[in-house]
């Protein structure tokens, strides 16, 4: 009977390891898109700004290991009703040395953005 | 009949089993590919440094807020001051493309389809052959406040073991009456390969 408890336990708690819960809606963590692996990057602070219209991100990204970082990002803009409002950005290739911390900056393509995406991708 | 049957049910999969529904025709070697993916199939200029700048120049534009009003821009050429041939028109026109959709400003003719416009306008006031009432009138044309120039150039190194390209875009708003630059920005990119 206790085996069963514990086989029980153990499964739940694998459950919910295997399933994080989602990112709340609204936070830094829901603005990332990441494909493949991001062992080693960590996204940080997001500073959201207006300028002249403009909507302006910055977000810091940090590498967390000794070793160079190789990687890519885009943003994606968003309208009010959750929406892409422009055509899809390039893909920008980036370096992060060991421990680095770096900031990147980015500026809606339109004024009508009101949210955004960034989406990560690592070789 | 039960024979019939199934031999009439085996046909029918077998053709449809056969049946090609995709949609493609031709050489499976050739694909079509993502056009804003990350280019490094050498070291020269190439589409993600042409997005790159655009999408770049484009936004520190439109951002910095001189284009107030949605004035008059005539673009010039981009000067290319690199050793290799960068078509720079495509450069120009990817910005006053990405600017047009903002709705930040309006463009003139360029020195390119002045000539165009100039016959269109010879064409329509003097052959004679148009209705008067839809004949485009001389003399209304919208000159340009601003002006905007650019340049790329380049600086290559080679060693045994490694190839280093580092380009250097600018480009910059000019007010045409005062002769001022009211706006500026770069764009530097390094390419390297290892050999």
């Amino acid at each position: 009977m206790r085996f069963k408890l514990i086989a029980v336990g153990a499964l739940a708690l694998l459950a919910g390891c295997a399933t994080p819960p989602p990112p709340e809606p609204g936070s830094a963590a829901s603005k990332v898109v990441a494909m493949g692996k991001t062992k080693n990057i960590v996204v940080g602070a997001m500073r959201v700004a207006r300028e002249n219209g403009y909507m302006t991100v910055s977000v810091q990204l940090s590498n967390t290991s000794f070793n160079n970082k190789n990687m890519y990002y885009r943003f994606a803009w968003l309208g009010p009703e959750g929406f892409p409002i422009a055509e899809e950005e390039s893909w920008k290739s980036l370096t992060l040395y060991g421990e680095q911390t770096r900031f990147l900056p980015a500026i809606a393509p339109t004024p009508k953005a009101v949210d955004f995406r960034l989406e990560i991708n690592t070789p | 009949m039960f024979l019939r049957i199934s031999f009439l049910a085996l046909a029918a999969l077998l053709v449809s089993g056969c049946a090609n529904n995709s949609p493609v025709l031709g050489n499976k070697n050739i694909s079509y590919g993502d056009t804003k993916a990350v280019e490094t199939v050498t070291n020269e200029f190439g589409s993600t440094d042409l997005q790159m700048i655009a999408e770049s120049m484009t936004r520190s534009l439109a951002q910095s807020g001189v284009l107030q009003g949605r004035p008059v821009v005539q673009v010039y050429d981009v000067k290319n001051k690199t050793s290799e041939y960068i078509d720079t028109r495509e450069i120009t026109t990817s910005i006053k493309t990405q600017l047009m959709k903002t709705g930040a400003a309006r463009f003139a003719s360029d020195n390119n389809a002045m000539d165009s416009q100039v016959d269109q306008l010879k064409l329509q006031n003097q052959s004679g052959l148009y209705k008067k009432s839809t004949v485009a009138k001389t003399g209304n044309m919208i000159a340009a406040k601003y002006r905007i120039e650019g340049s790329i150039s380049s600086i290559v190194k080679r060693s045994e073991d490694y190839k280093d390209v580092f380009y250097k875009f600018s480009l910059q708003l000019i007010d045409v009456e005062s002769g001022l630059a009211e706006w500026m920005d770069e764009k530097e990119i390094r390419k390297t390969t290892e050999r």
